[in-house]
């Protein structure tokens, strides 16, 4: 059993000298700073949040998508054929995302995450762990544009990444994670053919370990979910209580990474209840395919509650690990 | 007949020196008397631009909140406020947390609405964030379940409301914008709001912004108020086509007219078409002329500029279909 993450982890810290990023980003908009300076700003941080990150004792960690402005526009702002237009409400978060619109034909230019993997590897005593995010979420949350259908644009940008995850797989990444979840937003669910089809696109020729994380929903009435083409499953516990159902579904040779922390509320989840629900788990997953997770992106909370959140789970999982040894 | 009354959804933008002046207050380099002065300044002179303007119904301005939650949260016992959490982009701000059993220890606007009432011999509107987003715009580290913060939340806002209606508030907005949101939780959203104008005389209304109303509508008519106050413009009045094929709007309806966030001044005609069409689904006794939303991200120049064509617009359209509002 480990400890992990989802992906983002707070930009910038309630300390003196914790919104250094905050401050490059208004200086590079007023133009007071280049390009190459920001970038550098951004990496200061990507080191200190992933020196947080293992600090705290997580076992596998991210990057914390620094660079990211929001899920959806990093990976889709670098693939050709997507422009970036106004803000709109990310899920039923009180965060906002640019939404892009398919102006042209979706197609892949280079590698997007795999400077960015390196980068935080050789910063890390630990493990690191790209994310991208899937291709029927990016298309989801965009508008279609040029393209007639929701098909047919989840189906181009699964191309296209495609060939994102070819180049991380050419990389000594552990796990490269896919985030889908707009497939278990509970509106969005009748879409499930389209996506087990963009999941075959997306994974065709890709030799690496895969996980499918999916958050702000369950993945019931999904059929045949395990059976999509990755090693492990990434399920959200808090917003999607109905998974609790699923898990003993899973298949024995398939990994779970499992979000029982909120990282929507600042509230501490009392060690016995985490413990509680390891302990549930391991009688349907064998320990050594299990990960615990908070259930979110930690960038709903402010940075300090989210390190604490962090290191109360790593002692549940101790105790966890102490106690199904 | 009557009909077609002008008001604003509530906030206008704060004039740079104030804006300065918040920031300065904010770093210990300002007393709070010259903030509180400003504050007074820039509320005298948004309710005194209204009044000349003309607008049926005034508001206060909100000269003296930042952030719609944030506000009242702070005047509040029981609540607290986090840490710089990130919105979008680069923008950050403080989320309250509810850390103990919610308490109103003083009024939150009063003062402010008996002071912008004192301007104008036009009503002013009370304005208040509602139970169901100053909950869902919070953490909660205290209540059980998110439904008894909501309903402690609501308890707390009947007080204030009950304060407004006394002072004599003739309008009284409890506005909701989160409760387009999460479409299964407008239940709950109905039951703190009753709780909320429980009692209430006054002219109720609430806010709500664009999200996903096919999911709410018509069921978001059961929110017990008088007035329901909508984004029309940046959507294309596209709302309107639903009320059309689905349910009939029932109540007032608030309807807005210019985008608040676009720079770009619409045109008389442009506002004028828009309130006929609103016009084809609300008759004119039923229908509030307003801003998509608070002007407040708008320049003082450009927030002029939208109410102005609205006042135009409006007058015009009184005047083509006889309406004489006394």
């Amino acid at each position: 059993m480990i400890s992990t993450v989802p992906g983002n982890y707070p930009k910038v810290a309630n300390r003196p000298g914790g919104q250094k990023l905050r401050r490059a980003i208004a200086s590079f908009d007023r133009g007071r700073i280049s390009a190459e300076e920001l970038a550098s700003a951004a990496d200061d941080v990507t080191v200190e949040v992933i020196s947080e990150q293992e600090r705290a004792g997580i076992d596998m960690i991210t990057d914390g998508q620094i660079r990211w402005q929001d899920p959806v526009t990093y990976i889709a702002g670098n693939l050709a054929g997507f422009d970036i237009g106004g803000l709109i409400r990310y899920f039923d978060t009180n965060t906002f995302y640019r939404q892009p619109e398919a102006t042209e034909r979706v197609e892949w230019q280079k590698p997007i995450l795999v400077r960015d993997y390196e980068f935080a590897r050789d910063n890390a005593a630990g493990l690191v762990k790209p994310v991208v995010t899937g291709p029927y979420t990016i298309a989801k949350l965009s508008l279609p544009g040029v393209y007639a259908d929701l098909k047919s644009l989840v189906l181009d940008t699964a191309r296209a990444l495609n060939q994102e995850m070819k180049a991380l797989a050419a990389t000594d990444a552990p796990l490269i994670q896919v985030d889908e979840p707009a497939i278990v937003w509970h509106r969005y669910k009748d879409d499930w053919g389209i996506f087990r089809e963009a999941m075959d696109v997306l994974m065709d020729g890709v030799g690496a370990t895969t996980l499918l994380r999916t958050d702000f929903g369950d993945a019931v009435g999904l059929p045949d979910f395990f059976a999509l083409p990755f090693q492990g499953f990434g399920l959200d516990m808090v917003h999607g209580k109905q998974n609790a159902a699923l898990v003993p579904d899973i298949p024995d040779d398939r990994d779970l990474m499992l979000g029982i922390i909120d990282a929507r509320n600042v509230r501490m989840e009392s060690e016995d209840a985490v413990l509680e629900t390891a302990q549930w788990v391991t009688q349907h997953v064998s320990e050594d395919r299990l990960a615990i997770s908070p259930n979110t992106g930690l960038e709903f909370l402010p940075r300090e509650t989210a390190y604490g959140k962090l290191e109360n789970m790593v002692r549940a999982v101790k105790k966890a690990q102490e106690a199904v040894a | 007949m009557e009909g077609l009354w002008t008001t604003q959804v509530g906030s206008l933008p704060k004039p740079r020196a104030l804006a300065k002046a918040r920031t300065d207050y904010a770093r210990g380099r300002l007393p709070h008397e010259e903030l509180a002065a400003l504050e007074r300044k820039y509320t005298e002179f948004w309710v005194d631009f209204q009044n000349e303007l003309g607008l049926d119904i005034v508001v206060d301005s909100e000269m003296y909140r930042g952030d719609m939650a944030t506000f009242f949260a702070e005047t509040m016992e029981g609540m607290e406020i986090s840490g710089l959490v990130r919105s979008y982009g680069n923008r950050y701000y403080r989320k309250p947390i509810a850390v103990g059993p919610l308490k109103r220890v003083k009024s939150f606007t009063l003062d402010w609405w008996q002071f912008a009432q004192s301007l104008t011999d036009k009503p002013v509107k009370g304005m208040i964030t509602g139970p169901y987003t100053m909950a869902e715009w919070s953490y909660n580290d205290f209540y059980d379940s998110q439904e008894e913060f909501v309903l402690a939340m609501a308890e707390v806002l009947h007080e204030e409301v009950v304060d407004l209606e006394k002072a004599g508030a003739q309008f009284i907005q409890v506005d909701e914008p989160a409760v387009s949101t999460r479409p299964e939780d407008l239940p709950l959203a109905i039951r703190a709001m009753a709780v909320v104008v429980d009692g209430i005389q006054a002219t109720t209304g609430t806010h709500i912004c664009y999200g996903d109303f096919e999911s709410i509508y018509p069921k978001m008519l059961d929110i017990p108020v008088d007035v329901i106050d909508l984004e029309m413009a940046n959507s294309d009045y596209d709302l309107l086509d639903l009320f059309n094929s689905r349910a009939p709007f029932t109540k007032k309806l608030a309807m807005g007219v210019v985008d608040v966030h676009s720079h770009v001044i619409e045109s008389k005609e442009e506002v004028k078409a828009g309130i006929y069409k609103g016009l084809q689904v609300v008759p004119a006794d039923r229908l509030y002329i307003d801003p998509d939303c608070g002007l407040k991200t708008r320049t003082v120049d450009e927030a002029q500029a939208k109410l102005s064509v609205i006042v135009d617009a409006v007058g015009e359209v009184r005047q083509e279909l006889g309406l004489d509002n006394a």
